[in-house]
């Protein structure tokens, strides 16, 4: 289990990364924390002439904020994203789901970014960057786009990413602190990959009516789910459990088209909605707790 | 007093400084690297093999195919005695004509490195004509089936008929009848299996490092293999990341590897990676059980008739088909079932060869076993630990001969108080206590199951015990050791016997160098076998120590006592001699206690050493266990939760406490994963789907429950000197059942749970779903 | 392919390495240095007994490359040792028999060695937590927690401090 061989560039800044991938084209990849990468090589998986290190280039990694908006470098720790103040208390939704994406070791090396490049239906950043409607800085050799977070992944393992581009930092403008959040996953085993997650936004009105809500089911499909029905029926009535339980049955489960024999297509289906609620009714709680 | 002490062990302070010495810590000059080029295909002709590009990169020394073995050479010899004639089925190190399993051996290459050999062996181009692969052991069995091989896919159709079934199941008050699958999973020790040979071209002797657990026999075979002379050929036991039964076994590469390092006349060190590990390891379980269990009015259970089809995947390996042959033999557990009958089917398909694993055929079969009784029991309205009293086998009934055999072997019980124990462990649980049937939406349940687990199997075990000068204890052990403690529990038997202090006594072990004959590790028997040879030879090294002093000093034998490692006359203050001064005096060519100087020989001048082999019984010794769990199940997405567990067992007596709590707390974890989490899945092309850490999942410490061992010693085995039952297997043996037990009690279903793992989904299916409910 | 020499340090000393790029830190830090205390039980991230310390965070071994290391501080098994005998934690893993094949176990030293390092106290929850991502098939995790619960116990783990954990995502 030793990788095909390679050769090995550790830019210092992000000119000489697009140079780099301009010069090497489709025989260069980009590793970030290689959490994911770094199996692929092992296994040959994924063999490329080239790898461009970005673990060098400093102005990648970090998170600031600024007035409401939130900007935080693709190559930002895991870990060091899951034990930032900044992101505790104004995305606690991405601080909740980092609890589930790996673990410890692994945390410790991987980025954001990478994350969310490698865009692995099961994992839980791209559904977050989805329920904050984050944008994502794309950069290439001599220009930056700015995408959606839900026209960033494109499918199973695949991105809107050029050759040539990389992501090089996620924008989330932070959203009011009156919002309660929630999340819900269930996997085989903790820290593993998911079989049906969902990932909640509430807020409430002074009257006890849903004034907003998002909600994101993820491992069901190539990409996160949005389910807008949902957060829709919602707005404008009061949280009740027997208001959440309605409105998660309006999850579009025909879109779901995961299906395997450990986890089936229908077990999916069946467990989604519960996870749904979950995730809802937390995200409800912490509102109501935060309005009063 | 050393034995049934807590020691801490001694081996473990050269684990947690880093400096365990494991087989690819090792080096030696001049080495090269192995790697196995292995097939792709489940089934398929190999039309050709062409080495020549991969030979032509640099750093590559050679690639051996089938062609490069003796053509006389013969497969790999099953070293179990099987029911019927299996050799047609044995495996030869390289695939010969056609591959049988995705992982199969083709070639062997050999470079500098490692990643050099993977790249070469990219470029071996190897032309197969794929055929159907044979992956569901049902469908094998029928005649439009693909031929694994020529003789044809049922590999052995066997059984058992004891008493009267039919009968039994006609008079029948209720009956419970069920299929239970036991999913296709295996050992998984973390360190994963390596190899490194050094041949001495000059005095043709070769050493090889790496192999476990039957040392002695596997040099036998290699011997045989090779055409060389057994004492020619040494096998070293390193340090051993855990071996579950699995490991150690004469695999190819136990071949391929020797045979390489003999024709590049250097040492060849493979080390196996993990993929290659799913992929060429012994698996295991993977068999179904159809069973109907009756009973009379009264609740005593009056028949067991049982289908057992076992999937042996490709080949039948060293192990042969002892795992549906324990299962068969045990299948009645702890209770007085005399009409017993079992029809069993051994299937090849084209699949990784199976083995043990850690209470192999147990593991089944008692949860196939406690599932049906658990069946029968609500089936009566009887309750589930009251239907198995009534039939626990009685203590005045001891020995119990069930009346079926594994491995030509009766099975029989030697000693126990089954019904003693049952009481102990329902009352220390809290059986009967009432409890909260649901938690937050969450439902509870309780389950159990009741099994014997056999141990200390196998025909023999030897120890050579040497003592020095300076009275320190060397224990040479015929058996292998890979991770159990055994350099621990060995030296406290020794200690005791000796009356030496611990840090006195070392053990050194799996080194076919080191003593003569040894009979390994498996079925539970390094405590039994290898404690018992160790308390002759030590017994034996008191016994000269004390008769050469009777010669020296003088005095009669019986009025010599040895103790605090010297020889002592009556009530004197001082000792005459420490066991080192004895040792000393023992010494081939010392003067001080022979008789005639001018003897021709010197028997009693050997050293102060002592070799004994001791014979083992056919029974071993029998461990009874209860196991007994509460579990949570999310009736909502059928998410599970053992919250508290508990295994009591009898054995007999205890070397060492904490090793014997280890063991068991550890078996639990190995059974939680076999239960909930663990499979070897195939697809229908006959490729393994979970052949990564990523799919493959074993537990972590966040799927570990509180785990509580209550351990007897009321019932010392009557077959070995030192009374003591192996306690290796206990902690897996139970866990499915009592777990898939309590799994039903908590959502009161009346089917299901019948196939492991018990994933949330097949937990949901149990109770049946609709979607979006 | 062109190899890269690396300089870093390990075990608080500078050494230097010429290394292949695609050899992950953990063979070149046995195949290079000959420190074997760091062991590759997947090679592909999984099963943590490569956890070593680099740059003050316990990191997969197998998933850092030799070439990433360089300027890096790395600490292994061996580095977390005494120059005899046993660490508190290395000593309390002894008596809470928290070891049995000894495969896994220094990745478990190393990860306990890094959260005692930065919390000398952690509560059970949070020591989970840290051996959340190591396997070990002998043990059953038991042994390792009571030897983690002893040490913080010793270190005045108090039941009442807060503690940096998972919030459970499942329900119960």
């Amino acid at each position: 289990m030793k990788p095909a061989p390679f050769d090995y560039f550790a830019p210092t800044t992000l000119d000489e990364v697009f140079e780099l991938l301009s010069k090497y084209g489709d025989d260069a990849r980009v590793i970030a924390g290689g959490q994911s990468l770094v199996p692929m090589l092992a296994l040959r998986l994924a063999r490329p002439e080239v790898l461009i290190d970005l673990n060098r280039i400093p102005s990648l990694a970090g998170i600031s904020e600024d007035g409401g908006t939130l900007r935080i470098g693709a190559m930002t720790r895991q870990a060091r994203a899951l034990a930032s103040d900044v992101i505790r208390n104004r995305l606690p939704l991405l601080h909740q789901a980092l609890w589930n994406v790996g673990h410890p070791p692994t945390r410790a090396r991987g980025t954001l970014g990478g994350s969310i490049s490698h865009a692995d239906p099961a994992a839980e950043t791209p559904m977050v960057m989805m329920a904050y409607n984050a944008s994502m800085v794309i950069a290439g050799k001599d220009n930056e786009r700015i995408v959606e977070a839900g026209d960033f992944t494109l499918g199973t393992f695949e991105t809107c990413l050029e050759d040539g581009e990389i992501l090089k930092e996620i924008i989330v403008d932070a959203p009011r602190s009156d919002e309660g959040i929630g999340f819900a996953e269930l996997s085989r085993r903790r820290g593993d990959f998911a079989m049906v997650s969902a990932a909640a936004r509430l807020r409430l009105n002074a009257d006890g009516t849903c004034a907003d809500a998002h909600l994101i089911i993820g491992a069901v499909a190539p990409v996160p789910l949005r389910c807008d029905a949902v957060a829709q029926a919602l707005v404008g009535t009061e949280p009740t459990e027997q208001r959440l339980r309605e409105a998660v049955g309006l999850i579009d489960l025909d879109s779901f088209s995961f299906d395997n024999p450990e986890v089936s297509l229908a077990y999916r289906r069946h467990i989604a909605p519960t996870l749904a609620f979950r995730a809802l009714a937390q995200a409800a709680g912490k509102a109501s707790g935060l309005h009063t | 007093m050393a034995i049934g002490k807590p020691f801490v062990r001694v081996e473990d302070e050269r684990f947690l400084r880093g400096e365990g010495r494991f087989t690819a810590d090792y080096a030696l000059p001049h080495m090269v690297e192995a790697h196995v080029l292995r097939s792709p295909y489940a089934h398929a002709e190999i039309r050709s093999i062409s080495t020549d590009q991969a030979l032509a990169l640099p750093g590559v020394h050679a690639v051996f195919t089938g062609d490069d073995l003796p053509s006389d050479l013969p497969p790999i010899q099953c070293r179990i005695p099987t029911h019927g004639d299996l050799s047609a089925y044995l495996q030869f190190p390289f695939a010969r004509g056609k591959v049988r399993y995705v992982g199969e051996p083709l070639a062997l290459i050999i470079a500098d490195t490692r990643a050099i050999a993977e790249d070469a062996a990219e470029l071996v181009d190897v032309d197969f004509e794929p055929l159907t692969a044979v992956t569901d052991p049902s469908a094998a069995l029928t005649e439009a089936s693909a031929k694994v091989h020529e003789r044809g896919n049922l590999a052995g159709r066997w059984g058992f008929d004891l008493g009267d079934v039919a009968t039994a199941l006609d008079t029948a008050a209720f009956t419970a009848s069920d299929r239970f699958s036991i999913q296709r999973h295996s050992a998984m020790p973390m360190e994963t299996r390596g190899l490194l040979a050094s041949y001495d071209a000059g005095r043709n002797l070769l050493d090889v490092y790496g192999p476990t657990k039957v040392v002695h026999t596997n040099r036998n075979m290699l011997a045989s293999m090779l055409g060389m002379g057994e004492a020619e050929i040494r096998m070293i036991e390193p340090d051993v990341g855990g071996s579950f039964g699995a490991r150690g076994e004469f695999y190819p590469e136990d071949y391929l590897i020797p045979f390489a390092s003999i024709r590049l006349k250097r040492p060849v060190r493979w080390i196996e990676d993990r993929v290659e590990h799913f992929a060429a390891i012994n698996h295991s379980r993977d068999c179904v059980f159809d069973v109907t269990v009756a009973a009379d009015a009264e609740g005593v259970i009056t028949a067991f008739d049982v289908k057992l089809v076992c999937d042996m995947g490709s080949f039948i390996r060293t192990h042969g088909d002892v795992v549906p042959s324990h299962a068969a033999a045990s299948f009645p557990g702890p209770y007085r079932v005399r009409n017993y009958r079992i029809d069993a089917m051994t299937v090849m398909t084209n699949k990784t060869p199976t083995g043990t694993y850690r209470a192999p055929g147990m593991f089944e079969a008692n949860f196939a076993r406690e599932r049906a009784i658990d069946r029968l029991a609500d089936r009566m309205g009887l309750e589930r630990a009251e239907l198995r009293r009534r039939n626990l086998i009685q203590p005045e009934e001891m020995p119990w001969h069930v009346g079926t055999e594994s491995v030509k072997r009766p099975t029989i019980f030697d000693s126990g108080n089954f019904p003693l124990i049952f009481e102990r462990a329902t009352q220390a649980f809290g059986w009967s206590a009432p409890f909260e049937r649901e938690v937050e939406g969450w439902k509870r349940g309780r389950g159990m199951c009741a099994l014997v687990e056999p141990s200390g199997l196998g025909p023999f075990e030897g120890v050579r015990i040497e003592v020095d000068q300076h009275g320190r204890v060397q224990i040479f052990s015929g058996s292998s050791n890979q991770g159990q403690g055994h350099e621990t529990i060995l030296a406290q038997i020794a200690s005791e016997i000796l009356t030496v202090p611990m840090e006195k006594v070392r053990v050194r072990h799996g080194d076919t160098g080191i003593i003569t004959f040894g009979g390994g590790t498996y079925a539970s028997r390094t405590a039994i076998m290898g404690g018992n040879a160790v308390h002759a030879a030590s017994t034996g090294v008191r016994q000269k120590a004390l008769g050469a002093a009777s010669r020296k000093f003088g005095f009669p034998i019986e009025d010599l006592d040895l103790r605090e490692g010297a020889i002592w006359h009556g009530m004197k203050n001082e000792p005459l001699a420490s066991l080192g001064d004895m040792a000393r005096m023992l010494m081939p060519g010392n003067q001080e206690i022979l008789v005639t100087p001018s003897a021709g020989n010197i028997p009693d001048n050997d050293g102060l050493v002592v070799t004994s082999y001791v014979r083992g019984v056919s029974a071993g010794a029998a461990v009874f266990a209860v196991h007994l769990a509460d579990v949570l199940v999310d009736p909502a997405t059928g998410e599970t939760k053992v919250e508290r567990y508990m295994v009591a067992c009898d054995v007999g007596r205890q070397l060492n406490p904490l090793i014997v709590e280890g063991q068991i707390i550890g078996g639990v974890a190995q059974g939680l994963g076999g239960t909930f989490l663990e499979e070897l899945s195939y697809n229908e092309e006959g490729q393994l789907t979970t052949g990564t850490f990523a799919d493959y999942l074993m537990p972590n410490v966040y799927d570990m429950p509180p785990v509580t061992s209550l351990v007897f010693e009321e019932s010392p085995a009557t077959t070995n000197i030192l009374g003591v039952k192996g306690v290796g297997e206990v902690g897996p043996s139970g866990v499915a059942a009592a777990v898939g037990n309590a799994i039903a009690n908590a959502l009161s279903a009346t089917s299901g749970i019948n196939t492991l793992p018990l994933t949330p989904q097949r937990v949901i299916e149990a109770i049946g779903f609709e979607v979006g409910a | 392919m062109n190899k890269h020499r690396v300089a870093l340090t390990v075990n608080d000393k500078a050494v230097s390495m010429l290394v292949e790029p695609r050899q992950s830190l953990a063979d070149a830090l046995r195949g290079e240095l000959g420190l074997m205390g760091t062991h590759l039980g997947c090679e592909h991230g999984v099963c943590g007994a490569c956890t070593i310390v680099v740059d003050g965070d316990a990191v997969r071994g197998c998933l850092m490359l030799a070439v990433q290391a360089e300027g890096a501080e790395v600490t292994t098994v061996e580095g977390a040792s005494p120059a005899v005998g046993l660490s508190e934690i290395q000593a309390a893993l002894r008596e809470f028999h928290g070891l049995q094949c000894g495969f896994c176990t220094p990745g478990m030293v190393m990860v306990l060695h890094h959260l005692f390092t930065e919390n000398p106290s952690p509560s059970e929850d949070e020591i989970r937590e840290a051996l959340s991502g190591q396997l070990c098939r002998c043990t059953g995790y038991q042994g390792i927690m009571n030897a983690a619960k002893a040490v913080s116990a010793r270190h005045g783990r108090l039941n009442d401090q807060p503690t940096q954990t998972p919030p459970d995502t499942t329900g119960i």
